[in-house]
């Protein structure tokens, strides 16, 4: 189980911790006041008030140590930097993920060690032109990939010794067999990138490449454990 | 029995609507402002003033030539129709009739038309007498021969094009509003310039050896002193005459100072309101667009996507540093408050706006926006923004069609990053349509080749696209499975090879830019070739 540390900004917080399956992480929110960190606590999280700007403090909450992730989501740009240099100075290794306010900001954050930046204005931006121009497309993916449907865009890694490796990506026909439809497929033999699979090319899976399906939940869970069972 | 028949005709009027129609039009043509027939009669009227004048002064000195007289005489004839137009505009006389009549007929005492004509006819001598009505006139008269005294007034054709040129009509706008400290300032130039010629006359009449020889000579002497021109023509030769002109070069300076400082700041005050119906006149003219509320950091993102579509809009902020950073990008920008009645109805939210995006920073704000927006126009798409999630409800209270949290979508888009960043990519590069990929929504229209086919027959591998599922309001997909409900639609995912489309029906698709424009291309030159175009 990867521990995850969430600093800042509660709602957001929240928002994030509410969405990540709490088997596979386990999530400490740190606020800076007590009335946050009571918020948090309230919906179930562990939760806990310390001074970011301390190193000690940060090593007590297990940064160096177990923490796996960290989420920076401070309202100022200058205290996320902060956090992310003192963090990045603590464990190399980190994967930290920190908010921007101000897009100029950005730079700043990956040059004090961010591995991920997010920008919530400009994706709302995103979200509202996306509307704005594919209103049908948008309340569909909303409705249902990112709603309260059970659609859902996931990744599945072919194991070592699985029935898809050398198997062509042209023949799964996913949607006939398992209701799924294939959406892209990172073939590590070809780049590290995502490919989408639209029937330009030819991908023979291998083991170690990942295919990113779309579909109902239990369908994909169905051929997660069908891809797994070696 | 005159007056019965008056009453029936205004009535008719009244119920006309190829009266009204012809009213409206040539209102458009003539008097609004905001219309784009009338820019191109104030281009044509302006073009045919400076053609009319040129030629005037061509004729001088020459015997005109026949072609020239019938060119006057068609220029003429437009003025004389545009005089009687705007004078029929100006009131609405049917109305008046009506009005009277009906209160007449309410309060029970007799009708009497005589008393409505006499209103009528007073509105239209008030239009008669009105300082453009009157420059219309003076453009008109010297035509006829009776009155060649009058070709001096030609140069008041001239004047007619401060009906056409706004810049002209501003600064005229600019002189009345500062009408109390122009009449001030005329007094004390009155005052100074009766001051200045008696003063000068006493000291400089030639029995005093000056060149003043009388109080005309003494008049024009003040005002070119006090306008600081001083041309040398008469000069004062005594002490007395020489302090006064000095005095008067003062006093002239501080007047000349007090006039300018009159004219900027009223040209100050009026910038804002300038600028203000300067857009109003462009969106005017926009046959689409869509009206952003707040150009905060949301605002700021979806205006640059609008502009990299070439997609129309104008930008709604009260704060001055937003209206500033807006203007420098060079977009359309109010400076005003969005939430005010007045604001979106100029704007246009009924005249040509799509959408409104509400982006304030303040979900209060967002929700009075929305639900004036929602008040002006029932059918308009309203987009709001709420940045607490408390909010969400009441902004879809309010009437908005669609509500964006941002932390949620940021909170989701983390959450995605963490647990599968490869699905997160596949998902970022769809909506942000990276590599040219991307997901669109195509219409099957009635008599097009896709209305009534299986999926099994269109076979989209061949056309390298993915479908990813059917949009449908049809009630014959209901047997279907996999069918989730969407608002008054069914999305149905994955349909089986059997589905067969309906027109109506929404294929929602996955594919490259350029295969999913030439699946949308087929299938409108086959609706086209179908007879359809419906």
């Amino acid at each position: 189980m990867k521990r995850i540390a969430v600093f800042g900004h509660s709602s957001m917080s929240l928002q994030v911790m509410n969405r990540l399956n709490p088997e596979l992480y386990s999530m400490i929110y740190i606020g800076t006041n007590e009335l946050d960190a009571d918020l948090v606590a309230e919906a179930g999280f562990e939760a806990a008030v310390i001074d970011f700007r301390n190193d000690d403090a940060l090593r007590s909450i297990g940064i160096g140590d177990d923490v796996e992730i960290l989420f920076c989501f401070f309202a100022k740009d200058s205290d996320n930097v902060f956090l992310t240099i003192s963090a990045r100075s603590i464990d190399k290794d980190l994967t930290i993920i920190a908010i921007v306010d101000d897009p100029d900001s950005a730079a700043k954050l990956m040059a004090a060690g961010a591995n991920k930046i997010i920008d919530p204005y400009e994706i709302c931006g995103r979200r509202t032109h996306q509307l704005l121009i594919k209103p049908d497309l948008t309340t569909i993916l909303d409705e249902t990939v990112f709603g309260r449907h059970d659609l859902h865009i996931a990744q599945i890694e072919i194991p070592e010794g699985s029935w898809l490796d050398q198997r062509k990506a042209s023949t799964l026909k996913l949607n006939e067999k398992h209701n799924l439809i294939l959406i892209g497929v990172v073939d590590k033999e070809l780049s590290e990138d995502l490919q989408f699979v639209i029937g330009e090319k030819e991908h023979t899976l291998d083991a170690g490449d990942v295919l990113v399906v779309l579909g109902p939940a239990r369908e994909i869970r169905l051929f997660k454990e069908e891809v797994e069972n070696v | 029995m005159l007056t019965r028949l008056v009453v029936y005709f205004a009535y008719f009027l009244k119920t006309s609507s190829r009266y009204q129609n012809a009213k409206l039009f040539f209102y458009n043509l003539l008097e609004n402002p905001y219309s784009r027939l009338k820019y191109y009669f104030d281009v044509f009227m302006i073009s045919l003033v400076v053609l009319s004048v040129f030629l005037l002064v061509y004729e001088v000195g020459k015997i005109p030539s026949e072609i020239n007289r019938l060119f006057e005489q068609v220029i003429v004839s437009i003025f004389i129709v545009e005089y009687m137009l705007r004078a029929w505009l100006y009131s609405d006389s049917h109305k008046m009739i009506l009005e009277h009549y009906e209160k007449a007929q309410y309060l029970n005492y007799p009708f009497r038309l005589s008393k409505s004509l006499r209103l009528i006819a007073a509105k239209k001598i008030e239009y008669v007498f009105s300082p453009l009505a009157i420059i219309d006139l003076l453009a008109i008269l010297p035509s006829y021969r009776e009155l060649r005294v009058l070709r001096i007034l030609f140069l008041f054709r001239l004047f007619k094009l401060f009906r056409y040129f706004n810049s002209l009509k501003l600064f005229t706008g600019v002189l009345a509003s500062k009408r109390f400290e122009l009449y001030t300032l005329a007094i004390l130039l009155g005052f100074l310039i009766f001051i200045g010629s008696t003063a000068i006359y006493l000291f400089e009449n030639p029995a005093q050896g000056g060149q003043v020889g009388d109080l005309f000579d003494a008049l024009y002497w003040s005002v070119v002193t006090l306008a600081t021109v001083g041309y040398g023509d008469i000069s004062p030769q005594t002490p007395g005459g020489r302090l006064v002109a000095m005095a008067l070069i003062f006093t002239g300076l501080c007047v000349l100072t007090f006039f300018i400082s009159i004219i900027v700041s009223a040209f100050n005050d009026k910038m804002q309101a300038m600028r203000i119906n300067q857009t109003y006149a462009e969106l005017n003219r926009y046959e689409s667009f869509i009206i952003i509320c707040g150009f905060g950091r949301v605002g700021r993102h979806i205006a640059r996507q609008l502009e990299r579509d070439q997609q129309r809009f104008v930008v709604i902020d009260s704060r001055k540093a937003s209206v500033d950073m807006a203007r420098q990008q060079g977009y359309l920008v109010i400076h005003d408050d969005a939430s005010k009645n007045e604001v979106l109805i100029n704007t246009g939210i009924n005249n040509g706006a799509t959408a409104v995006l509400c982006n304030t920073g303040d979900d209060v704000i967002n929700v009075y926006i929305t639900l004036t927006s929602r008040h002006l126009n029932p059918e308009i798409r309203i987009i709001s923004r709420a940045n607490n999630e408390e909010n969400v409800k009441k902004l879809y209270q309010a009437g908005a069609d669609h509500v964006i949290q941002p932390f949620e979508i940021a909170g989701l888009a983390v959450a995605e990053y963490i647990g599968q960043p490869v699905a997160f990519e596949a998902i970022l590069g769809i909506i942000q349509e990276e590599k040219h990929i991307l997901m669109e929504a195509l219409c099957v229209h009635a008599g097009s080749f896709l209305e009534g086919k299986r999926i099994a027959e269109l076979d989209f591998e061949q056309r390298k696209l993915v479908l990813v599922g059917v949009i449908s309001a049809n009630p014959v997909h209901r047997k279907h499975k996999n069918s989730y409900p969407i608002k008054n639609r069914h999305f149905y995912f994955n349909p089986e090879s059997y589905f067969e489309l309906q027109a109506g029906d929404l294929l929602m698709v996955l594919g490259r830019d350029y295969g999913i424009n030439y699946f949308r291309d087929q299938i409108e030159k086959s609706r086209l070739k179908a007879g359809g175009g419906r």
